[in-house]
């Protein structure tokens, strides 16, 4: 056992942890950051996504303790942020869900990339949401969802 | 591969996080055989959630800056293993002097993934699947290999031995990728994925007019990448275009043995390599 600090949406936290552990299950079940979501635990469904550090990776292919003296921030990081709410609300205008599994990490993931490119369009966009699976296959509402929220990461006011 | 366990645990292990690549080979030798290599943790973590890999000791040479260099030098360019696939498309010297291995990168898993897939892991595990070796193979580019007690650098042709297998020892691991004479190579690389999207062929290409040199690299057909240049494939520098890849295509065809397997059989993987040779062909030379 380690004890790791990682700076969770902000906010500098500790936790105890085995060398074994991977980071879902540290956020999910030591730190109470639900919106990560566990479901292939292998990598392919992206529902886990957090930014590292600035960039999304899959926290059930990330060992808790690479990310000791890191920044973590996951969906509920993203409210403090102007564009990334207008981006969440973009998500609800279009319907860009059925069940809302993948919601968080289709908003963690889209807000790194329009922050990014804010132009981005096209079979661009789809490849850098390849990352993320959604089983309803709400993929186009998504998609809109995306391309009409790239007008708050244009605006410098936000 | 088993589909039917629990992967929510990985066995124990102890993590190390060594500051130098000295530091994390001394580690390799202290564990003598028992220890493995984290780079972008892609493959190695499933396979610890599969019990396919149980290591004493997990090494994160993540973090160390000297594996994470793109430099020119004055033998070519010179990739640090720990390098992303993200840092490879991002680079503007991969960009412009390795073409097929910045096109490579774009397809190491998804874009999430590839900001933690690194080129050191993509060829080290030895998977026919790897989009780096290929790429590296068509640059003709060498490895350096590192003990602590030993430096010796490969071809990359000799990397992998078998499935799943490669020529590194336990206590070895890939430093560094040497791509020589890149000045005016120009290169591009294709694939051709299954509805599940997993390889069924994989074609790497660089061209040099200046030096006529051609080379084709085929992958994802058998264990290891197959390599053909000019010669093998009887290219004619002042002959017709479709001529020439006419009698690639049929060369390339001919020679490769491709695995039969439950995602394609042999004669399928051989139709889809000449063709994906045959376009990416046309594809490079149209832009030359």
């Amino acid at each position: 056992m380690r004890t790791i600090t990682i700076t969770v949406n902000g906010l500098s936290r500790e936790a105890t942890v085995e060398d074994n552990e991977l980071l879902l299950n540290v956020l999910r079940d030591k730190l109470g950051v639900t919106s990560v979501k566990a479901a292939c635990w292998r990598g392919e469904c992206g529902l886990c996504t957090v930014l590292l550090n600035g960039l999304p990776v899959k926290s059930c292919m990330t060992l808790a303790v690479e990310a000791d003296g890191k920044e973590v921030v996951t969906a509920e990081g993203l409210y403090s942020d102007e564009r990334a709410r207008k981006l969440q609300e973009s998500f609800v205008e279009h319907g860009a869900m059925q069940c809302g599994f993948c919601t968080p990490a289709f908003v963690v993931t889209s807000h790194y990339v329009l922050s990014r490119d804010p132009e981005i369009d096209g079979e661009d966009l789809k490849r850098e949401l390849s990352g993320v699976i959604c089983r309803c296959g709400t993929y186009y509402q998504i998609y809109d969802a995306v391309r009409d929220a790239r007008k708050y990461y244009k605006d410098k006011n936000l | 591969m088993s589909f039917t366990t629990p992967y929510f645990t990985l066995p124990k292990f102890t993590y190390y996080k060594p500051d130098n690549v000295s530091e994390a080979l001394s580690l390799l030798k202290q564990h003598n055989g028992k220890a493995r290599v984290l780079a972008g943790g892609v493959m190695l973590v499933n396979m610890m959630k599969e019990r396919m890999a149980l290591p004493e000791a997990v090494i994160d040479i993540k973090g160390i800056g000297e594996l994470k260099g793109i430099d020119i030098t004055d033998k070519g360019v010179e990739i640090g293993s720990a390098v992303t696939a993200s840092e490879l498309q991002k680079s503007e010297i991969i960009k412009k002097r390795c073409q097929p291995l910045a096109k490579a990168a774009s397809y190491m898993g998804d874009k999430i993934l590839q900001n933690s897939v690194t080129i050191g892991g993509n060829i080290s595990i030895g998977m026919p699947s790897t989009d780096g070796l290929p790429a590296l193979m068509s640059m003709d580019a060498s490895l350096e290999v590192r003990s602590a007690d030993n430096v010796r650098t490969i071809p990359s042709s000799d990397l992998v031995v078998n499935i799943g297998r490669t020529v590194l020892r336990a206590d070895e691991m890939i430093t560094k990728i040497v791509v020589p004479h890149t000045e005016g190579v120009t290169g591009t690389y294709a694939k051709f994925l299954n509805a599940s999207e997993v390889a069924i062929s994989t074609a790497a290409l660089s061209l040099s007019l200046t030096q006529k040199k051609l080379r084709i690299a085929v992958g994802a057909i058998s264990a290891k990448p197959y390599y053909f240049d000019q010669s093998l494939l009887g290219w004619k520098w002042d002959g017709h275009l479709e001529e020439n890849i006419k009698t690639s295509v049929e060369i390339i065809g001919s020679s490769v043995k491709p695995m039969s397997d439950a995602v394609a059989g042999s004669e399928y993987r051989r139709e889809v390599s000449k063709i994906l040779v045959a376009r990416a062909l046309k594809d490079l030379f149209g832009g030359a």
